[in-house]
């Protein structure tokens, strides 16, 4: 049985398609390659602010973009998913994270939050790096107890949510149609997300067929903390000096 | 259920494993902030490495001399005009310009003598003279005065046009300057040209 394992891996090792390497590098590439458009771009913006009244498609295009886009979400997601073996796992912790940033979004909206765009962002890229260190078992390990997963892919979200808010807020909306033009957002990020996650979750199934996996997977989740960091760092450095 | 916290599998590691890990991925973080993002997004270079690299400054605004400057054949014309408005009165008053010709514009409201400042309703907008009928509001609503740079967005008459909605009289003064050689003034149904000198 050992014996057919390293056969058969072996002989996968010479298809680069199949190489492990391509998994590790195509998850953490997967976002970041379509980097660059984070914020909602000038012209996206200048569009939709000459809108007047409801205009559900564009704002779904634009929470849609944001989600595909945003390489800190599906960071994230990247982290949430990277052990969920069942697809059940993988739609209970999605929703918790869905209702989390639905919540916050709205609630951001429509209760007009003046939350600072960036050090939500910041939060944003240290969810990423927390999501990263809960996957290598760092609070058991490090400090004996965890906070349960499901309860922080919900707390998390709210600050997602947030991030979600400030990107719509920064649109400056006009208020007719205001409520059904953030719906459309929110359908929109939802579109986006199932989107990314599609692509996630093959990629990781398919690694995780390996049986270099476990060791890769705490080389990736390194990985991932570093760019949650980087992606903290960042953004403060762009509350401080932009 | 709830016992079975670890539908999660998580990689069977160690303390040190973890501390190690974090580290490592904390100062790769930094490094690769100071060493990279820091230049080049934001102008820092706390170790002057961005510098070495030529990637400082990578994200500053470029002077690009054919966008800031827009040459024209003729020279530009200075214009002032006053306008007198009884209430429920208005004027509309317009220059033709060339797609991208440029103008400088204040206009403020005064009040005739003795009597108070008033607002007006204003509409600055323009009117295509490629596509017909086709209008364009740049700046409009109520105020007693407005300054400004204006770049024509296509080939038209552009101006604007101003009602006292007030039960006193006022008068609002323009003053202009750009590349237009003439004026349209169109009060009471009658349309009054006025070519620059």
């Amino acid at each position: 049985m050992k014996k057919l394992c390293a056969g058969r891996g072996s002989r996968k090792r010479f298809s680069t398609v199949n190489s492990p390497i391509f998994y590790l590098a195509a998850v953490l590439l997967l976002a970041p390659v379509c980097a660059g458009a984070h914020n909602l771009s000038g012209a996206n913006a200048r569009f939709v602010e000459g809108l007047d009244g409801l205009a559900v498609i564009p704002y779904m295009y634009l929470g849609a973009k944001h989600m595909v886009t945003g390489y800190d979400h599906l960071l994230y997601l990247v982290g949430v998913v990277f052990f969920l073996r069942r697809l059940k796992d993988v739609v209970l912790y999605v929703s918790l994270f869905t209702l989390g940033h639905s919540i916050t979004l709205m609630a951001g909206v429509l209760l007009e939050w003046n939350v600072n765009a960036y050090l939500i962002d910041a939060v944003i890229g240290l969810s990423v790096a927390y999501k990263a260190f809960e996957n290598i078992n760092g609070f058991k390990q490090v400090f004996g107890c965890a906070l349960n997963p499901r309860v922080a892919v919900l707390i998390f979200g709210f600050f997602h949510g947030l991030g979600l808010a400030t990107k719509l807020q920064g649109l400056s909306l006009s208020p007719d149609s205001l409520i059904f033009n953030m719906l459309s957002f929110n359908v929109g990020v939802e579109i986006g997300q199932a989107l990314g996650l599609v692509c996630v979750v093959v990629i990781l199934g398919r690694w995780r067929q390996h049986n270099s996996f476990p060791k890769q997977a705490f080389a990736a989740n390194t990985a991932l903390m570093s760019l949650g960091f980087m992606l903290t760092g960042y953004q403060l450095s762009a509350y401080w000096w932009a | 259920m709830n016992t079975k916290t670890s539908q999660i599998d998580v990689v069977q590691t160690s303390r040190r494993k973890v501390l190690f890990a974090s580290l490592l991925a904390f100062i790769l973080a930094a490094a690769i902030l100071s060493v990279f993002i820091l230049p080049a997004e934001f102008n820092r270079d706390p170790f002057g490495i961005g510098e070495a690299l030529g990637i400082s400054g990578l994200s500053e605004p470029t002077i690009v001399s054919v966008e800031t400057v827009n040459k024209e054949d003729a020279v530009f014309h200075k214009d002032s005009v006053s306008f007198q408005l009884l209430p429920f009165e208005f004027v509309e008053y317009k220059y033709p310009l060339s797609k991208g010709a440029s103008m400088l514009y204040h206009w403020t409201v005064g009040g005739t003598p003795g009597g108070k400042m008033g607002a007006v309703s204003f509409d600055f907008h323009g009117e295509s003279h490629e596509v017909e009928g086709y209008e364009e509001s740049y700046s409009e609503g109520e105020g007693d005065r407005e300054a400004g740079t204006f770049i024509a967005p296509f080939e038209g008459i552009h101006g604007w046009f101003w009602a006292n909605h007030g039960s006193e009289a006022v008068t609002v003064t323009l003053n202009t300057a750009g590349f237009f050689t003439e004026s349209l003034e169109f009060r009471d149904g009658f349309v009054k040209t006025q070519v620059m000198k």
